[in-house]
């Protein structure tokens, strides 16, 4: 595909102007407060990514970036249009992937994406250009003219996802688009959004994996109970944990002995010991671990494994909420 | 404008692919016609339902004798009429035990009861399972005591007060000397000109069409469970373009069966003809539009599909009923004019009209009923705190 070629009825756009302006979005259903004053900016080209566990108020909050639910409070600008006065010239700009599959299953997957695209305004050889480029992408050129219902989990997905895709929006929204998806699908999807993000497609992504988050986005937002927790590029995040990271020694010998070395040198700020494995967390590992490696060796433990765990989102997401991101 | 077109296009593509459209749109209200027509056809032919009526009747009682004297003509009509008399006690004895499939009381004093205008009233008691033959023949006699009810009513009237004996007698002679009944028996169960197998028809043709109606604009529940409804309201459309596609397919939809239903029940039964098909096409499109309506408001309370599906059978079913589509209603008093706002009803008497040679002008009533419900509905299906979601 090519991003040269505008959106139908897009006007330029400042390069100052972010792709989505989301400013103290509130939802509430009844007593519960799905999303509690959720403020996200996404520039052009920026892949965002939304993390948090299942309940934590994602879905809601796209809904109301994508002119679906009306907020309780708060304002969407998506590439400067306000979502709330001009919603058709904000939706144009938009292309949501609803984490719920959303197509026609009767009708085949050239047939989807021809009647989405006439609703986006698309038609003529622009539409039928689009179509092709699109069914490429999402790699179902050759099952075209099968009725979707015929396709397998991972392919529904894709065609999913090749709908959003259809009218060049200024911002994609995936939401948890690998949800309940094989492995291959999964990594097939992934790398699709990597392509378009490497075209300079800006992407809001939602997801509570830790590892898609990590892989894609340059920045995450943590949310958790209808709030971000924190916000930033993934080594902004991992700052918030303080930077310690944790070895993981294994083997046998006198590991008793070697811990109690570990407990003498400055570095090892806490030690744990688990059978045959000692847990012990450093300011900064690279720099501590030959050190360590030989004391415990001095102290008589024959070492098997020492595995380095630098801090990652999922930790960020811990020390944040004291909760693990998956239950 | 074109969105809106590209919305239709896609849900009519989708139901001209769907056999259930077809089924319930076109083939079983013919068959069911067809059915209905053949077991009717038996009031035509002297070796089908024969009905014996029980009747008991004061002597020497002018009025009640026209009465009486109404079943004795049907015979010459063509229907084949068994009359026995018996005492006033034991009529509902010999309906009850079947040897009767119709009883007639008819009260001491009839005569005197009419002729004081205070009202005529004669009791009728049919037997179970006892057929459509003995619906019109009880039909007829209803027919007879309402129209000498209305006569007697009019001469007294005219005269300033009571009638006297002489003036009943005369009545009641020119009514046993009355017109052809069978026109009476048209009349009474299909409703103003329509024949028989026209009046059958008509019926299913209104019934069915809150099926047809029905697939179309319940496919917003059904895209709802598709995922497709929130996509599409997340497409640069006006958001009432989706709700208001489904009311145009269905428009669209129903008026299409309807026509081709009351078009091939023209040309394939005997003796159908509903008139001037200009008429009958607005008329159509009226009752389509309360039907669209009816359905709209199912959307708003249905929570699912299914449920959706069941509420519209139902619905579909009592308007059927009480609209004439299995058996004859009553079309007076308060009950019948009740009746007589029912969708289905308006559209068999609507065809009546158009039958009977009326055009549009003649439909107002009619046409007036059928926007009057449709509008009184779709406020309702503004009021009824709906799903949020829903459209
Ligand atoms: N339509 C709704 N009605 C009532 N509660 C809802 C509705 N949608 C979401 N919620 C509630 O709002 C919270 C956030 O839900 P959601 O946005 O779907 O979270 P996520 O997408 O992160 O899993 C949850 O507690 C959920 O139960
Ligand atoms: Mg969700």
């Amino acid at each position: 595909m090519t991003t040269s070629t505008p959106a139908p009825a897009s006007t330029p756009v400042l390069s100052s102007t972010p792709v989505l302006e989301a400013v103290d979005l509130v939802r509430r259903f009844g007593p519960v407060t799905a999303v509690d004053h959720v403020s996200l900016r996404i520039e052009p080209g920026q892949t965002f990514g939304l993390l948090g566990p299942n309940g934590a108020g994602k879905t809601t909050t796209i809904s109301m970036i994508c002119g679906l639910l009306s907020p309780d409070g708060g304002s969407v600008h998506v590439a400067g249009v306000p979502m709330a006065q001009e919603p058709l010239a904000a939706k144009r700009r938009l292309g949501l992937v609803p984490q719920d599959l959303a197509v026609y299953p009767e009708i085949s997957a050239r047939q989807n994406l021809t009647f989405f695209g006439r609703l986006q305004g698309l038609h003529g050889a622009e539409l039928r250009t689009r179509v092709g480029e699109v069914l490429e992408l999402v790699g179902l050129s050759d099952r075209a003219k099968e009725p979707s219902k015929k396709f397998s989990g991972g392919m529904k997905r894709r065609l999913n996802i090749g709908i959003g895709l259809l009218h060049h929006p200024d911002l994609l929204v995936l939401d948890e688009p690998t949800v309940g998806v094989d492995p291959q699908s999964r990594n097939a999807i992934l790398e699709s959004v990597e392509a378009l993000a490497g075209q300079g497609m800006a992407v809001l992504y939602t997801t509570h994996y830790m590892e898609e988050a990590q892989r894609l986005c340059d920045r995450v937002a943590i949310v958790d109970d209808g709030r971000v927790q924190a916000e930033g590029t993934q080594d902004e995040l991992i700052e918030l944990t303080g930077g310690v990271d944790t070895i993981v020694l294994s083997g046998g010998g006198d590991v008793a002995a070697a811990e109690v070395s570990l407990r003498g040198i400055p570095v090892v700020q806490k030690v744990a010991r688990d059978g045959n494995h000692l847990r012990l967390v450093v300011q900064n590992a690279p720099t501590a671990v030959a050190g360590v490696v030989r004391t415990v060796s001095d102290a008589g433990m024959n070492l098997s494994d020492v595995v380095i765990q630098r801090p990652d989102l999922e930790s960020v997401f811990l020390h944040l909420t004291g909760k693990a991101l998956r239950d | 404008m074109r969105t809106l077109l590209v919305l239709v296009a896609r849900d009519l593509r989708q139901h001209v692919s769907d056999r259930s459209v077809l089924l319930f749109g076109l083939l079983i209200p013919f068959a069911l016609s067809y059915v209905f027509n053949l077991a009717f056809s038996g009031l035509d032919d002297p070796q089908l339902g024969e009905v014996a009526v029980v009747v008991s009747a004061p002597t020497g009682d002018p009025a009640a004798d026209a009465v009486v004297g109404t079943l004795g003509a049907l015979a010459d009509q063509g229907i084949p009429v068994t009359v026995l008399e018996a005492g006033p006690g034991e009529v509902a004895d010999l309906v009850a035990s079947g040897e009767a499939d119709l009883g007639v009381t008819v009260p001491e004093g009839f005569g005197a009861a009419v002729a004081a205008g205070e009202g005529a009233r004669v009791e009728l008691a049919q037997g179970a399972d006892t057929g459509l033959a003995a619906d019109v023949v009880s039909g007829i006699v209803t027919a007879t005591v309402q129209r000498l009810d209305a006569d007697a009513a009019t001469v007294a009237g005219a005269a300033g007060a009571g009638l006297d004996e002489a003036a009943l007698g005369a009545l009641a002679a020119d009514l046993a000397a009355a017109a052809p009944q069978v026109e009476w028996a048209e009349r009474t169960v299909a409703g103003e000109q329509l024949g028989l197998a026209g009046g059958i028809v008509a019926g299913q043709a209104g019934m069915f069409l809150f099926f047809t109606v029905g697939f179309a604009v319940l496919a917003l529940l059904t895209e709802r469970e598709w995922g497709t409804l929130p996509r599409l309201r997340t497409m640069p459309i006006p958001a009432w373009q989706i709700p208001f596609a489904k009311a145009v397919v269905g428009l669209i939809l129903g008026t299409v069966s309807t026509s081709v239903l009351l078009a091939s029940g023209q040309l394939l039964f005997d003796g159908v003809d509903f008139g001037w098909w200009p008429a009958v096409l607005v008329l159509v499109v009226a009752t389509v539009a309360a039907a669209t309506s009816v359905i709209a408001l199912v959307v708003r309370y249905a929570r699912t599909a299914e449920q959706a599906s069941l509420l519209m059978s139902v619905i579909a079913i009592s308007l059927g009923v009480t609209g004439g589509t299995f058996f004859r209603v009553p079309t007076d008093g308060l009950v019948g004019t009740l009746l007589q706002v029912n969708p289905v009803a308006a559209l068999v008497r609507g065809l009546g009209i158009t039958a009977g040679g009326g055009g549009i002008p003649d439909l107002a009533p009619v046409l007036l009923t059928l926007l009057a419900f449709t509008l009184v509905i779709l406020v309702l299906a503004r009021l009824v705190p709906g799903r949020k979601d829903a459209l």
